[in-house]
């Protein structure tokens, strides 16, 4: 490689990264692939199209990660180029934006006052002194710092608004890399799992979803309880974990856990996220018929185990168990299989009133949800043996204040890139005969017709203040 | 309830200023375009008490909440944030034709939310993860957004039409529709709202991902869908504000840009999500 080539390659990949036409292809395939990865599945789901794909395509999927695309190689080369794109334009364009700020343009410049509309200048009566010490009281009460040059026949006054307005793009680009590092941080150093906590048991790890290994907390978590509200139309209305933590065994905090409401413990965020039961101990049934007197029969019943009828037609068995059946409450399935006949099966539930006022019409007369279905008896649910089990998302994120400082650096910058922008303004006070000419001309660095408009009330402004000075 | 049924009423409230508008653009007479005005601004006001209606029933059925939780509610906002950004336009510039491009918008979402079987126009209660503070800001801002790009659309459309303008068109409709240059100009200032909204949009929803779900960004489809339209909305401003491309070029972006909006909203209920509740 010769001298001239090192000294080249350089400016070639400067060149390459600060323009603005890569900035736009970057997006636009940084697009473009987003769109694969929301149609092909990600993750677990990919599970389904592995299937239906071959052997040999699968292979080709598997290898070009596409089946966990976002946190491919690829993709973060990808995100990887349009950083350094960002960096080394905003690298390449800050030079010239801080010389703008920092320019300190002349008052009596005329290049401004050419071709200047009609609207923008006006005669009015008095010296040359006078108005033009109104004309700069006036100034100096909307411009911050208001330069003058004068001459013996023309006064300049110069004034500008919004200069740090150069900086706005750079605010933003910088909150871009804030995110980024935010979330690098987050995939370094921190980490995501999950953890079922069954009510009343202690934990002291979880389960990382990436790695497929369990991760010691250094402290433990015991679910006190679990519970789960439901609306009348069996919707859910809240999830909530009465979570303690111990350290050394010793209790440190009580804490409840509800959706929207994670709680954080020594920089872990415990964030409700699932739950379940499982089916510990009996189900508590009573059974109604004349053959066995006034008093039901209680009975303790353990699923899937065959019991006789208290008046002894037969055999009965509880064959499910649902702790909320269509948004109606607990209730289990009862088989009765009699000595002789056909077995008939049917629903009972806990809650009796509300599910006749709840189910439609056609099911409450079906025999499938009469608890009366086998004659003479009637089956009462009174208990369901369930043990709830939390399922809780188990984070720590060190990246997170750093990806909001970026969003909130992103909003403000936007707030200045598009809604403020840098204005100057001349105003040219001359004797024309025995009376003064006013001319107001400005420029800006954006937004015309917000200048122009600027501009207007600008020389309405002072031409009404100098109304007033005269009367 | 009432508040569907007076929505539904508000459909073709806005059917009819669309035709309206359409009378004015063809005939050239200033007195529809006035009526199209009060009728719109008439349907406007009604929407408004609609929704706070809408609210307001929500309470009495004790399950209270601002009327942004589902399809139906999203949709009858969308609508309602168009026609109110629309009048702001119409009552700023003084013209009236962009109307005849944007009052569809409004009838189609309101036709879609009151007249679609699949779209469940009750009042349901919130599920434990849509009740949250960041619900209401998530939704203002989105369709603020979305909004925002829908009149963007409407203005793009318009650009390309007038472009068929040419001296010996006759025609009034073409005639009618304000130069290219306030068009560009005005539809880079509804990207740019747009745009600002998206991004408040996808950080509140972030903020609010992150404590419901316990994380601000998981890639599910909804969230890398708003990202895509984030993405062609930037590249869009970057065309625009450092490389100046304007007129055709810009209208072609912001036509793509929108049917990504589209895609953001109502395409991805065909994909699994964690977004299933705006379903």
């Amino acid at each position: 490689m010769t001298k001239s080539n090192t000294e080249k390659n350089p400016n070639l990949i400067w060149g390459l990264f600060s323009s603005v036409r890569l900035t736009i292809v970057l997006l636009i395939i940084l697009a473009i692939v987003s769109i694969l990865g929301t149609v092909i599945p990600q993750q677990q789901d990919a599970l389904g199209l592995a299937k239906q794909l071959g052997p040999r395509l699968f292979r080709l999927f598997q290898s070009l990660d596409l089946f966990d695309m976002y946190h491919s190689i690829w993709f973060r080369i990808l995100i990887g180029f349009l950083a350094l794109n960002l960096v080394i334009c905003s690298l390449d364009r800050f030079p010239n934006s801080l010389k703008r700020f920092r320019a300190v343009p002349k008052p009596d410049r005329s290049k401004p006052f050419e071709h200047l509309p009609s609207e923008q200048t006006f005669l009015t009566e008095g010296n040359l002194k006078g108005t033009s010490a109104t004309v700069a009281r006036f100034l100096r009460s909307r411009y911050k710092k208001v330069r003058n040059k004068e001459t013996q026949k023309i006064i300049y006054f110069f004034g500008e608004k919004g200069r740090f307005s150069h900086f706005g793009v750079y605010l933003v680009h910088l909150s871009v890399l804030l995110i980024l590092i935010g979330s690098l941080l987050g995939s370094f150093f921190g980490f995501e799992a999950f953890v079922n906590i069954l009510e009343g048991e202690r934990i002291d790890a979880v389960a990382l979803r990436k790695e497929m290994a369990t991760l010691k907390l250094g402290f433990e978590v015991r679910c006190d309880k679990f519970s789960v509200d439901f609306y009348e139309n069996g919707a859910p209305k809240e999830y909530r974990s009465d979570l303690s933590f111990f350290i050394d065994g010793k209790e440190a905090k009580k804490a409840v856990l509800l959706v929207n409401h994670p709680v954080q413990f020594r920089g872990v965020t415990f964030y409700q996220q699932s739950y379940g039961s499982v089916h510990r101990g009996k189900v508590r049934l009573r059974i109604s018929a004349p053959q066995i007197g006034p008093e039901d029969a209680a009975m303790e019943v353990e699923a899937d185990k065959l019991y006789d009828l208290p008046g002894g037609e037969g055999q009965f068995s509880v064959r499910d168990i649902r702790d909320n059946m269509m948004g109606l409450g607990p209730a289990v399935l009862i088989f009765v299989q009699p000595k002789e006949g056909k077995e008939t099966h049917f629903w009972v539930f806990r809650n009796k009133e509300m599910v006749k006022g709840r189910l439609p019409l056609p099911m409450a007369r079906s025999p499938e949800f009469n608890p009366s279905a086998f004659n003479p008896y009637t089956f009462f649910l009174d208990r369901v043996g369930t043990k709830y089990y939390t399922g809780l998302q188990v984070n720590r994120d060190p990246g997170v204040p750093m990806v909001w400082l970026g969003c909130f650096v992103m909003v403000f910058g936007f707030f200045i890139t598009f809604f403020t922008s840098h204005r100057k303004t001349w105003v040219r006070v001359s004797g024309e005969g025995d009376r003064i000419r006013i001319s107001v001309a400005g420029t800006s660095n954006k937004d015309p017709v917000g200048l122009k408009r600027h501009l207007e009330r600008l020389v309405n402004d002072l031409r009404n203040r100098l109304d007033e000075k005269r009367r | 309830m009432l508040s569907s049924t007076v929505l539904s009423y508000i459909t073709f409230a806005y059917f009819a200023s669309f035709i309206l508008y359409l009378f004015m653009m063809v005939m050239g007479r200033d007195f529809f375009g006035r009526l199209a005005t009060y009728l719109t601004l008439a349907g406007l006001t009604i929407q408004t008490f609609a929704i706070i209606l809408r609210w307001v029933e929500s309470y009495r059925l004790g399950i209270g909440h601002a009327p942004l939780s589902n399809l139906y509610e999203s949709l009858i906002f969308f609508a309602w944030v168009i026609i109110l950004l629309y009048m702001i336009i119409e009552l700023r510039t003084k013209t009236r034709t962009l109307g005849v491009f944007v009052t569809p918008l409004a009838f189609l979402a309101l036709a879609y939310a009151s007249f679609s079987p699949g779209i469940e126009s009750h009042i349901q209660p919130l599920i434990p993860a849509l009740k949250s503070n960041w619900l209401i800001v998530h939704v203002i801002t989105c369709f603020f957004g979305y909004a925002a790009f829908g009149l963007s659309l409407a203005l793009s459309i318009m650009y390309l039409i007038k472009r068929l303008e040419n001296t010996q068109s006759t025609g009034i409709f073409l005639k009618l529709i304000p130069r290219s240059g306030i068009l560009d100009e005005l539809n880079y200032q509804m990207v740019v709202i747009g745009f600002l909204m998206l991004t408040l949009g996808i950080i509140t929803g972030s903020v609010w991902a992150h404590s419901a779900w316990g994380s601000y960004w998981t890639w599910d489809p909804k969230e890398t869908w708003s990202l895509i339209t984030w993405l062609v909305y930037a590249s869009v401003i970057h065309s625009r504000m450092v490389r100046g491309w304007k007129g055709k070029k810009i209208s072609i972006m912001c036509i793509v840009g929108f049917c990504c909006v589209l895609f953001t909203y109502f395409g991805v209920n065909y994909l699994a999500g964690l977004h299933s509740y705006a379903k």
